[in-house]
């Protein structure tokens, strides 16, 4: 269960805090439903997900993660870019308690990745592709009871797209999601609620299909 | 979550950011670990054939050399911990990431590396000596051991308080850096702050890493005649403010420090 009560967001601005993006979300994300995010652009959706996953903190109002959360996965943050990544990848699983089957899960994120030797150099030197690989491999190495993913599977060339997705699959068959996506039939494949974003607002709803229909309907108003 | 879970998290973070740092620190490029060590036993080296070589043989007391060791570990025990960790939010920025590590904890964890390698590094640094045939007596143990702690907690705390400083005022990092250089004169490293008149040597022991470096020095020499104003409580007492102050400026501003 995530509680997020009252919460309020807005960004620094070069000319002074910008408008409100969040304005008072109050929402109760049980652990065993995977829900899918919609508004338009700029609607706070990538931000409402930051602040669950706790890269970002609200102005006001709290998030209260009662269960194992993953960090938002399908950002290229993570990673820093002096270490190798398999420095970058053994920090992680001893962060989150993995010191003991350390050997295990590094072969798991290796493996998975498929980056090769890379795997042994800096991470400032990778492509895009290649961090978004190690990433979603990452992600993927802790069992997690909720998954944050924003556009997670668009990551990597055709062929990693393939494998991603049926990873992704397995997993959700697991662990509950909340995720953004722009595509609908991605959001109706894994979820079966929805949170609809609307100027700073947010609407729960117990059917993906009645929160994709409230965004339609204001798109068209 | 309960505070068992939150201390074990705790250790956690703190020991991933530990081996994280040493791994650098030690191996982030050719031969670091060498030049990590190398650096301060040659820049000490160099002072005391300088000083050897203009014949001062004594200062209050003390062999010059051992003099000059003893102050001048001291002073890096302080400046290595205070630089590195000022400069451990930056470097770590990108591990911020992930909710469980927190800028504070990047601070510690380096304090904590540079006072164990600092420590190795000064116990290599006097093995050597003797080797070469300088005769140390550690005759006050406690007081070494209050100096060289004192010194290492008060650069914690001055790099708990600057690396929010410098996250909120970017501006800063130039200042203290300002700040930091003229340090080393004023610290009576090099040139002992005893033969200083009063009222100028009152205004001198202010900076509490003389104090820190008056005290390692008297701990190594009974029979010094240290600067007359050394307190060590003095030293502690201003780290514990700094300390303090720096864990409540991390509390109020680490979420600054981490969004952007």
């Amino acid at each position: 269960m995530i509680i997020v009560k009252d919460v309020y967001k807005r960004y620094q601005t070069d000319h002074g805090p910008g408008d409100w993006v969040l304005e008072g979300v109050n929402l109760k994300i049980p652990k065993s439903v995977s829900v899918g995010l919609v508004g338009s652009n700029g609607a706070g959706k990538s931000t409402l997900l930051r602040i669950i996953g706790g890269v970002d903190y609200p102005n006001k109002g709290s998030v209260d993660r009662k269960c194992k959360v993953s960090w938002p996965m399908g950002y290229a943050g993570g990673l820093q870019g002096s270490l190798t990544g398999k420095q970058n990848a053994t920090f992680v699983c001893r962060i989150h308690g993995h010191e003991d089957d350390l050997e295990d899960r590094l072969r798991f994120i290796e493996d998975f990745a498929e980056i090769g030797e890379a795997f042994y150099e800096p991470v400032k030197t990778y492509s895009s592709g290649m961090r978004s690989r190690l990433l979603f491999a990452m992600s993927l190495a802790f069992n997690f009871d909720i998954y944050i993913s924003d556009e997670v599977t668009a990551a990597g060339d055709a062929a990693f797209k393939n494998k991603a997705a049926k990873a992704f699959k397995d997993l959700s068959n697991r662990s509950s999601m909340i995720m953004v996506s722009h595509g609908e039939g991605t959001l109706k494949e894994f979820c079966s609620a929805g949170i609809w974003l609307h100027h700073g607002k947010a609407y729960w709803f117990d059917k993906l299909d009645d929160a994709l229909k409230a965004y339609k309907e204001s798109l068209a108003a | 979550m309960n505070i068992q879970q939150e201390i074990k998290n705790t250790t956690m973070v703190w020991k991933a950011l530990f081996l994280r740092e040493a791994l650098t620190r030690l191996f982030g490029r050719r031969f670091s670990w060498f030049w990590l060590f190398a650096e301060p036993i040659t820049h000490i080296a160099f002072f005391v054939l300088i000083f050897t070589f203009i014949r001062v043989r004594h200062i209050g007391g003390m062999e010059t050399a051992i003099w000059l060791m003893i102050g001048m570990s001291a002073f890096f025990m302080f400046k290595r911990t205070a630089t590195q960790s000022m400069n451990a939010v930056d470097s770590n920025q990108a591990l911020f990431y992930y909710r469980q590590v927190l800028p504070v904890d990047a601070v510690l964890t380096r304090a904590l590396l540079e006072g164990f390698l600092m420590t190795i590094e000064i116990i290599l640094l006097i093995t050597l000596a003797t080797l070469f045939g300088f005769n140390f007596s550690p005759a006050k143990p406690i007081t070494i051991l209050g100096a060289y702690c004192g010194l290492w907690f008060f650069g914690l705390g001055f790099g708990l308080v600057s690396s929010v400083v410098n996250g909120v005022i970017p501006e800063s990092a130039v200042a203290i850096k300002f700040l930091l250089t003229p340090l080393y004169f004023i610290s009576g490293v090099i040139l002992p702050i005893a033969s200083i008149q009063n009222p100028y040597r009152e205004w001198l022991m202010l900076n509490p890493v003389a104090h820190g470096i008056e005290a390692a020095r008297e701990g190594f020499a009974p029979y010094y005649h240290s600067v007359p104003e050394m307190s060590l409580g003095y030293l502690w007492i201003l780290g514990l403010i700094a300390f303090g102050f720096g864990l409540v400026l991390h509390r109020n501003y680490s979420v600054k420090l981490v969004t952007q």
